[in-house]
């Protein structure tokens, strides 16, 4: 019958008492059941109760066993945190249901609900089985009777940072765990994605600000600043790495060539495996553009250093003054597979007359020299930098550190089309440097072989050329002669790939040809990662690029096929709108201003010009973070489970059956009370709902004892407010809620027991106990003590200390407006229509009564029969139920249901 | 001392993740009210609850005994979960957010 899936007798839609209920019973008839829950335990909303009216039984205790028996029933498979997408009912009756497991990032086998994982997450969420009055943990179980009794992970996707960053570091996961102080966990966790931390954290362009979610607000979380201070912290306390090389040791060799960011993340993560790594560098020094292109006010060498440091403990041997000529050569010296991240320092000519003067010079060679310490003396001289780029701003501001006189920077397009940052530029500008835009040197004029003045042209924008930016054309008669003593030209860096042009496949730009997804290059045994593949980019791109490149490699020498599996893994990034509309009301917490040398000192040193934030600081900042995600990926989780139960990297399961039958046990909505502002749920914290209180009388209860939200003080006058969101058509909501008048009396003579001194008062319409001991349950009440009022209550105000003055008019013979003091308000909210059962179906849609539940076309003679021939429902899905009556209407269902089965069986 | 909090109640809760370190160092000098609390760190006293009610679930802190005769109950550290004495210290002066 089935559509490739499994099949059923019967669907329940519900894990609540009612679902159980007709699960139980049909499993003990011999029919097999699947039970879809979509919360991560069974047990619904009853679980969660103090007790229940009439007996006082405890809720949890007659719970537990009737979830347990669910879960073990042979007949009966119960998936939680499951959600059906739709069922359709087919010709010949029976249903084709289409649902998806939504990943739990815990293996359910495992898990021993020891609770590790959520004493050691780092991220606090309002608990919804608590009715958020308290949080609970990212990682969490939902409570201590649920079944499963396993944890599970919150997490909405990636949130925007982390998945902004392409070397995947977890920015979130850094941010939370500063947050809560643990700046060394941060420091691990950034090293199992990126093991250059502190360049990054000095020197990355941050793309995981620019993504940041609190950017639409009052600015980005500094999440640069934030791990510079992790690192900092770090590197202090430990100037020398904490591990030596892997144990794990095998028998390949590989050569890296160029010890750039790309060589050296390639050189970790291949070491890490055990890999024999030999780095190859042309200069006298590690570290590529970090050592030779970046001044040190920006990134100083002694942090690069200590980087450093953490790719040669693993063993990595770094050959410095080593060019590599022949990639082949390299395979003789028995290497068996190679990576080239040699960068783009291969400086790119203008063609102009004069380029080839003596003081005309290419960026990288200049920073070179200045990064190498060497004397340059540039005192009262010009100096002209001629492009557009960051390449072009580092130079400029050297020079100035050099003791230039004046600076200026030529760009031959305008402002809008320059690519270096705006931070930058604006940092250059505030230091002296002048930029000159829509111009270029179109000649270099020298003496005795030196140069002594440029002849620039003006230019005007023309169509866009084939970058997409608008190509400048020179404007006739716009010649102008500038005096220069040096100019630094940053124009068009090339890979150095030229030697290898005989072996390898090359692009015309030099670049090196590669498998996109894989980084293969066209020798089988050569990957190729950084400014090498993509031309002149950014530290964090060559760092993602390098451990694509790495795991590829790997791969290739453990003979498995290569391909983009098991690299990426993320979740989707979640929409950041929504992240806002989660919270509605934040507080306006700006960022720390940036703080740096001011610019007239700090021209003239090469001290590094960012100022650190201190800790204060910086456990503010991270706290302005929103955890967009939910789960940070912190991984404190992952390390804390002793069952290694814990995966970041489920994704959902769709699956399709069918089905004989459907039972829909999706039970009610509460009201929601922020609907009667007057009453004011959500602006007075001792005004809560009568679900809270039942939460705060359980015995897995919020707080150690019933207190009041306000300031943890004992209540000892509390109120309760009936029909709230019942019976009013204000709200919307003319029915009565059949539960309240006693679900009240019952928390009232709790409330009594608990707190012996307190009072209590009851605001009534007219008390409806129309069960079997109900009335006698409600005079037992009246004897305790406690006190009846029949009024309706129009309005609460917050009085001195937290207090409550209740304003309700007196609805006995005496009438009039009267008040109260109270110290707790319990708002009775009622029962509502869940929604979500209308929307299961597809096709032939299931038909709601005139208040939103599921019809049951002849209510009082055919309970449990709804619009659609195969479909029953149970419980409150159809209508308010205490529990004795959510149980016998699930009876009725499920006889219902499998005589429905019987009969498509018997065919008709 | 009771004034209402406006804020965003999940907002609340993620700054236990800064906070508790405070109120750790505190109630190390000696069992604390939710109101003395607040006093101390300068927050809303319903904040402080949020707060004192995680760190309770969580282990870190205990009422001690039965509510006094204001009717608050006092704080101190858990001894099966005592806080490392860096952390603690670490924390001292922290800044609030
Ligand atoms: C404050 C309060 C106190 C109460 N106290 C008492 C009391 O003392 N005694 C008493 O008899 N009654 C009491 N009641 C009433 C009692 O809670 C209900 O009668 C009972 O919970 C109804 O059970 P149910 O299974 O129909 O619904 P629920 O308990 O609401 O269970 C429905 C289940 O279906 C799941 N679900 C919903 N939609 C889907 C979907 N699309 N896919 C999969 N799963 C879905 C839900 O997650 C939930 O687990 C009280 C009610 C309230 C509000
Ligand atoms: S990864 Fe971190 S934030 Fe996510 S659940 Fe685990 S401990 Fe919590
Ligand atoms: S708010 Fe936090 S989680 Fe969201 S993007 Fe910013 S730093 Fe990342």
């Amino acid at each position: 019958m089935g559509n490739g899936g499994s099949h059923y007798d019967v669907l329940v839609v519900g894990g609540g008492i009612a679902g159980m209920e007709s699960a139980l019973t049909l499993g003990d008839m011999g029919y097999t059941v699947l039970l879809v829950e979509k919360e991560p335990s069974i047990g619904g909303k009853m679980v969660l109760l103090s007790k229940v009216f009439p007996t006082l039984d405890c809720a949890s205790c007659i719970s537990t066993p009737k979830m347990a028996a669910t879960a073990n029933h042979p007949g009966v498979n119960a998936l939680t945190h499951t959600e059906i997408d739709e069922i359709i009912k087919r010709d010949g009756g029976d249903f084709l249901v289409r649902l998806h497991r939504k990943p739990t990032f815990v293996d359910p086998v495992a898990c021993t609900g020891c609770g590790q994982c959520e004493t050691a997450c780092t991220v606090a969420l309002p608990d919804q089985f608590h009715y958020e009055m308290v949080a609970r943990r990212a990682a969490y179980i939902p409570y201590p009777q649920a079944v499963p009794k396993k944890a599970l992970i919150e997490r909405h996707g990636s949130s925007p940072c982390s998945f902004a960053c392409p070397a995947g570091v977890k920015a979130h996961g850094i941010v939370s765990l500063v947050r809560c102080g643990k700046y060394a966990e941060a420091f691990h966790l950034h090293m199992e994605d990126a093991p250059l931390p502190g360049c990054l954290s000095r020197a990355c362009y941050a793309p995981c600000e620019a993504e940041c979610t609190r950017g639409q607000l009052e600015g980005p979380v500094p999440i640069r600043l934030i791990k510079r201070f992790m690192v900092d912290r770090y590197y202090q306390e430990h100037p020398e790495p904490e591990y030596g090389p892997p144990e794990k040791r095998r028998g390949e060799t590989v050569a890296v060539v160029g010890s750039g960011p790309g060589g050296l993340t390639a050189a970790f993560f291949l070491a890490r495996e055990g890999y024999g790594v030999t780095v190859f560098e042309a200069a006298s020094e590690a570290g590529g553009v970090l050592r030779l292109g970046i001044p040190s006010y920006r990134l100083p060498k002694d942090v690069l250093d200590r980087d450093i440091k953490n790719v040669t403990a693993l063993g990595v041997e770094i050959r410095t003054n080593s060019r590599v000529r022949s990639i082949n050569e390299l395979k003789e010296q028995g290497f068996d597979a190679v990576l080239l991240a040699g960068g783009a320092m291969d400086p790119g000519r203008m063609g102009a007359p004069g380029e080839e003067l003596e003081g005309v010079v290419d960026c990288l060679t200049f920073l070179r020299e200045v990064n190498l310490g060497r004397q340059i003396d540039l005192d009262g001289k010009t100096v002209m930098v001629v492009g557009g780029g960051n390449a072009a701003i580092d130079p400029a501001r050297a020079a100035l550190r050099l003791g230039a006189r004046k600076v200026l920077i030529q760009y031959r397009r305008s402002r809008a089309e320059m690519p270096a940052h705006d931070w930058e530029v604006e940092a250059a500008r505030a230091e002296g440097v002048e930029f000159q835009f829509l111009k270029a040197p179109q000649r270099f004029l020298g003496i005795d072989g030196r140069v002594v003045a440029t002849e620039s042209l003006s230019m005007r924008l023309g169509e866009p050329d084939s970058s997409g930016r608008r190509r400048p054309i020179p404007v006739d008669g716009s010649k102008q002669t500038i005096p220069v003593d040096l100019v630094v030209l940053s124009i068009g860096l090339r890979p150095g790939t030229t030697p290898f042009a005989p072996e390898l496949e090359l692009e015309k730009n030099g670049r090196v040809h590669v498998n996109s997804a894989t980084l293969q290059t066209s020798i089988p045994w050569v990957f190729a990662a950084g400014d090498a593949v993509s031309g002149p980019s950014s530290i964090v791109d060559a760092i993602g690029q390098a451990r694509r490149a790495a795991f590829s490699l790997d791969r290739y020498l453990n003979g498995e096929v290569l391909g983009e599996a098991g690299f990426d893994e993320r979740l989707p990034v979640v929409d950041k709108q929504a992240v806002l509309a989660r919270s509605p009301s934040l507080a306006v917490r700006s960022p720390r201003e940036k703080r740096e040398l001011a610019a007239e000192g700090r021209a003239r040193s090469f001290a590094e010009i960012e100022a650190p934030l201190a800790e204060t600081e910086v456990r503010y900042c991270a706290s302005r973070c929103l955890d967009c995600g939910g789960c940070s990926e912190c991984r404190e989780c992952v390390r804390a489970c002793p069952a290694n139960a814990i995966s970041l990297n489920m994704h959902p399961e769709e699956e399709v059956l069918s089905v004989g039958s459907v039972i829909v046990a999706t039970g009610f909505k509460l009201f929601d009370a922020h609907l009667k502002p007057t009453y004011g749920y959500g602006r007075y914290p001792n005004v809560i709902t009568a679900m809270q209180m039942d939460r705060l009388l359980s015995p897995t209860r919020p707080y150690h004892h019933l207190v009041r939200p306000s300031d943890g003080k004992v209540p000892d006058n509390i109120a309760f407010v009936l029909c709230t969101g019942s019976r009013d058509y204000k709200v919307g909501n003319r029915l009565c809620s059949t539960v309240c008048c006693m679900y009240s009396t019952k928390q009232a003579q709790l409330i009594m027991g608990a707190l012996p001194l307190a009072d209590v008062t009851i605001y009534y319409i007219d008390i409806r106990a129309f069960g079997k001991g109900y009335e006698e349950f409600f005079e037992q009440a009246k004897a305790m003590g406690v006190n009846y009022v029949k009024g309706r209550v129009a309005k609460i105000d917050q009085v001195d200390g937290g207090s409550l003055m209740l304003h309700y008019e007196d609805t006995t013979e005496r009438g009039g407006a009267n008040q109260a003091e109270h110290d707790l308000v319990v708002l009775s909210i009622g029962i509502l229509p869940n929604a979500d059962a209308l929307k299961l179906f597809e096709g032939e849609a299931l038909a709601a009564d005139p208040f939103g539940y599921v019809r049951e076309p002849n209510e009082s003679i055919d309970p449990g029969r709804t619009s659609i021939d195969g479909v029953f429902v149970a419980g409150t899905a159809s209508a308010a139920r205490d529990i004795p009556d959510s149980i016998l209407h699930s009876g009725a269902a499920s006889v219902q249901a499998a005589g429905y089965v019987e009969s498509m069986r018997n065919g008709r | 001392m009771a004034e209402p909090s406006t804020r965003d109640v999940a907002e609340v809760m993620r700054d236990e993740m800064v906070v508790r370190d405070r109120i750790t160092a505190l109630i190390r000098n000696g069992p604390r009210t939710i109101p003395e609390l607040a006093e101390a760190l300068g927050y809303p006293s319903p904040e402080v609850v949020f707060w004192v009610m995680a760190m309770w679930r969580y282990g870190t802190l205990v009422p001690t005994g039965k509510a006094g005769a204001d009717g608050y109950y006092r704080y101190r550290l858990s001894e099966e979960h005592p806080v490392p004495t860096e952390q603690v210290e670490a924390s001292h002066g922290q800044g609030q957010p």
